[in-house]
């Protein structure tokens, strides 16, 4: 019997429950979420890659200053934001967006583009 | 076994138990006779899995070695790693570590009073006490990013500071924690449901315990003074004023008593620390790529469940040479089946929670071959081999 | 307010008429439709009432707050797989579902919830002297059906179930007939419309002319209440009596093998069961559907609302009890109890 008053003050109370999704919490501002990028800073020195736990992030087109731009498989990520933390010019860092289901396995990995920035030399290149 | 006995296997999936392990009880009527357990359905091959990662993705590693003792593995880790490098850690740092440590013992707690009243069959209080959860992990949230897996604590300090304006919000948060808690201690003593089945229920006297070697909140129900965080000090364990809690119930009614009495006391460290936390560096510079100098240390931390233990050999690289964990629910399987002999089939379910059972963290695989005494290990390619072989027959 | 008409055995009279009045009101009002569907609004009642005292919602977005949500499950059970165990006793285990289903059914069709001729009376289906000792015999063999139902399964947590069950019949089957027979003895009649109608009449009297007397006998029928109540608890295998079906513990006991069509009989004769143990509460202590200015079945459907909302707030207060703490507590707490309710309600129908 020892409930019954908290149980029967219950019946006037608001539900504890929230009904999700029609109505959202609002994240706190730290939350590990979705990666964002800004090819700007990027210098494709790929400490990123090198330091995830789960090898999730991927260099297209290789490290160094050739790099077109990064792949983050979030099926792998651990959302540990150790690529944020090591990132020198805080070219990827994690935002508080944290739906993140799809229906395919595919659609779940992010691409980021990246133009790399025109050789020194005046030899033709590819752009 | 006579006539009348019979064979309940319990596991690996069944509702009792929140992770798979196996328990084969030979039950006579409703009385339990004999068990045995069998344990290694959660073996992932972590430990093999931090040879080949530096010392900085080994710290997410570590950390997934069980959800709700992370951050305890976490601290070990970097723990163990600072003291084979000699790396020395700031102030501040210590004092965020014991913040989030105990922070994960209320919340590891009240997770296991809900889960304690669900195997008694009485849902509602489960329902309100993770209700009230919320709050801690709110909390926990709002600090580092995730309600668990904090991924707090990094080799050389911790990844993330906390802001003094923050503090009086905090405070509340913390009262209203232990509001709640005061309210369910009053429940559990004087709700005569929860009496019936708890008094008595899964005895294990002292001197028992202590054979068996028992660790945690288990041996300290059955009145073993064996807090490594009052015996053994590490962080700044050995300048904060806290109780050591244990009690010579020895039955379940003890491991509540000593689990909701252990949160009320984290509490108070929760605030000592935000009352004291000293200004400074959250961190020293570790690089990923850094190579540790070679050495090898042992790091022993209380983790929620008892005394949690992390071996790590360091041999000049900048990855692990070996890193063992010993979990401490590995220590308690034997008082548990103890616990269990001579009891109901209706017992079973709360005294096996009643050990706060975390088969994940336990599942580590060495061989014993108990007629010649030897013991040795496996490398991957006889693992392999075997498997296969295993799955052709 | 009052039957009109005579107290004989109602069904299979000669006339053409009440042969067709008799199948309609077997098939359609205030019998197995009405029944149904009134066993799926309790289940919604329960479900709600223990959501709202958990600080939940409860079923909410099938119609109106959840009202469809049983019906929903029901109808998506019925479309499942239903696997019979090889190793299961099939013709026992496939029959016991039904008369899981239809024995308590058979019960309520002996309450008196409303008349099809008459709207300010009430009736049952089929009334005779000693109804309520037939309606509590076919509670007992319900749960027969549910140990062979257990037992047949074939399954180790099945037959703990099914042995459990047998064990807490033990406990509650006496307490619950002895203070059943309270109010049949201060009616002089065992049949239920009977009790019903003295209930009514006395509670007229008192109205007229208060005596210290009507006071007395409301005390001892209300302790009378509240031991039926639990007993009800225990034969509906709620908390803190549901030991049989102990998800915990034993993987949901005497039901672990049934599945699909099977498991939406069993669940609708759970209702079923459910509904008839709040009319008992009403018709015996209560005052069945007698009351004023509405018709009978408006009250009969608020009393009985009262009724399941108080069984599911024991329900959710308590935790769960051992076979042999049940047992040990019946014997040494209710059935004394119950049977100085007896005396004392002997007692008083001497004097009045």
């Amino acid at each position: 019997m020892a409930m019954e008053r908290e149980l029967l003050s219950s019946l006037f109370k608001k539900p504890a429950t929230l009904k999700y999704p029609f109505e959202k919490l609002e994240p706190p501002k730290g939350l590990r979420g979705k990666h964002e990028y800004d090819g700007d800073k990027c210098i494709g020195c790929a400490l990123c890659a090198r330091v995830c736990p789960s090898f999730a992030i991927t260099l297209k087109g290789g490290p160094g200053p050739k790099c077109t731009g990064l792949t983050v498989d979030l099926g792998k990520c651990l959302f540990c934001q150790q690529c944020e933390e090591v990132c020198p010019r805080d070219a990827i860092w994690l935002t508080t967006a944290y739906e993140l289901a799809v229906l395919k396995k595919e659609d779940g990995i992010l691409n980021f583009d990246r133009t790399p920035p025109p050789p020194p030399t005046p030899a033709k290149k590819e752009g | 076994m006579s006539d009348r006995q019979f064979v309940i296997p319990i596991g690996p999936q069944h509702p009792a138990l929140k992770e798979p392990t196996s328990f084969y009880f030979t039950v006579d009527g409703e009385v339990v006779v004999d068990v045995e357990p069998r344990i290694g359905y959660n073996h992932r091959g972590i430990e093999k899995a931090m040879e080949v990662r530096n010392y900085i993705q080994n710290l997410y590693i570590t950390e997934r070695v069980c959800g709700i003792c992370s951050n305890a593995h976490q601290t070990a880790y970097t723990g163990a790693v600072e003291e084979a490098g000699g790396i020395e850690i700031p102030e501040r740092a210590k004092y965020i570590r014991v913040l989030f440590h105990e922070l994960e013992r209320i919340h590891s707690h009240l997770l296991w009073v809900g889960v304690a009243a669900h195997e008694i069959g009485f849902d509602t209080m489960f329902y309100y006490v993770w209700r009230d959860r919320e709050l801690v992990m709110d909390l926990l949230e709002e600090i580092s990013g995730n309600r668990v897996n904090y991924a707090i604590p990094t080799v050389g300090g911790v990844r993330r500071d906390i802001s003094k304006d923050n503090f009086p919000r905090w405070h509340k948060v913390l009262d209203a924690l232990a509001e709640r808690t005061n309210y369910y201690i009053k429940v559990a003593s004087t709700e005569q449901t929860i009496l019936d089945r708890a008094i008595g229920v899964g005895y294990l006297s002292k001197e028992d315990m202590i054979r068996l070697s028992g660790v945690g909140p288990n041996a300290r129900c059955s009145g073993v003074p064996c807090d490594t965080r009052k015996t053994a000090p590490y962080l700044l364990y050995d300048e904060i004023p806290f109780e050591h809690i244990y009690v010579d119930n020895g039955d379940v009614l003890g491991q509540v008593l000593v689990r909701v009495l252990e949160t009320l006391e984290a509490v108070k460290i929760c605030k000592w620390v935000l009352d004291n936390i000293p200004e400074g560096e959250i961190a020293v510079k570790f690089n990923p790529m850094q190579k540790l100098p070679e050495g090898e240390a042992v790091y022993i931390v209380e983790a929620q469940r008892g005394e949690l233990i992390h071996y790590t050999i360091s041999d000049g690289r900048n990855m692990p040479y070996r890193h063992k964990i010993r979990a401490p629910t590995l220590g308690n399987i034997p008082s548990l089946v103890e616990r269990l002999k001579g009891g109901y089939i209706a017992d079973i379910p709360i005294t096996l929670a009643g050990i706060d059972p975390c088969f994940s963290c336990t599942d580590r695989m060495v061989f014993y071959d108990e007629g010649k005494d030897r013991s040795w290990v496996w490398d991957e390619e006889q693992l392999r081999r075997y498997g296969l072989e295993w799955y052709k027959k | 307010m009052g039957r009109g008409a005579a107290t004989q055995i109602r069904i299979g009279v000669v006339q053409e008429m009440s042969l067709i009045t008799t199948l309609i009101a077997a098939l359609v009002f205030p019998g197995l439709s009405f029944i149904l569907t009134y066993s799926l609004y309790a289940q919604w009642i329960k479900r709600k009432a223990a959501a709202r005292l958990q600080n939940r919602i409860g079923p909410l977005h099938t119609g109106w707050q959840g009202i469809l949500q049983p019906l929903a499950d029901f109808i998506k059970l019925l479309v499942k797989e239903d696997i019979t165990p090889a190793e299961a006793n099939k013709p026992v285990f496939n029959a016991a579902p039904l008369f899981i289903f239809a024995l308590p059914l058979a019960a309520t069709f002996l309450i008196p919830i409303q008349s099809i001729t008459n709207l300010w009376a009430w009736d049952a289906v089929a009334s005779f002297e000693g109804d309520l000792i037939m309606v509590l015999f076919l509670m007992s063999i319900t749960v027969l059906a549910i140990f062979l139902a257990g037992w047949s399964s074939g399954n180790l947590f099945g037959a703990v179930g099914a042995t459990r069950v047998a064990f807490m019949m033990l406990a509650y089957e006496i307490p619950l007939g002895l203070v059943a027979i309270g109010p049949a003895i201060l009616a002089r009649s065992l049949s239920i419309s009977r009790i019903v109608d003295w209930q009514v009449a006395s509670f007229n009297a008192f109205l007229t002319a208060p005596n210290i007397w009507g006071i007395v006998t409301a005390m001892v029928l209300f302790i009378g209440a509240v031991i039926y109540t639990v007993c009800l608890l225990a034969e509906l295998e709620m908390k803190p009596f549901d030991m049989s079906e102990a998800e915990t513990e034993i993987v949901h006991g005497w039901q672990v093998e049934y599945s699909g069509k099977k498991l939406a009989l069993l669940n609708v004769g759970h209702d079923v069961k459910m509904v008839l143990a709040a009319a008992l509460l009403t018709s015996l202590f209560l005052g069945g559907p007698a009351g004023p200015v509405l018709p009978p079945v408006v009250w009969f459907i608020v009393k009985t609302t009262f009724c399941v909302f108080i069984i599911s707030n024991l329900s959710v207060l308590f935790a769960r009890f051992r076979i042999d703490q049940l047992i040990s507590g019946a014997w040494r707490y209710l059935v004394p109890l119950a049977v100085l309710q007896v005396m004392a309600v002997v007692a008083i129908s001497g004097v009045i």
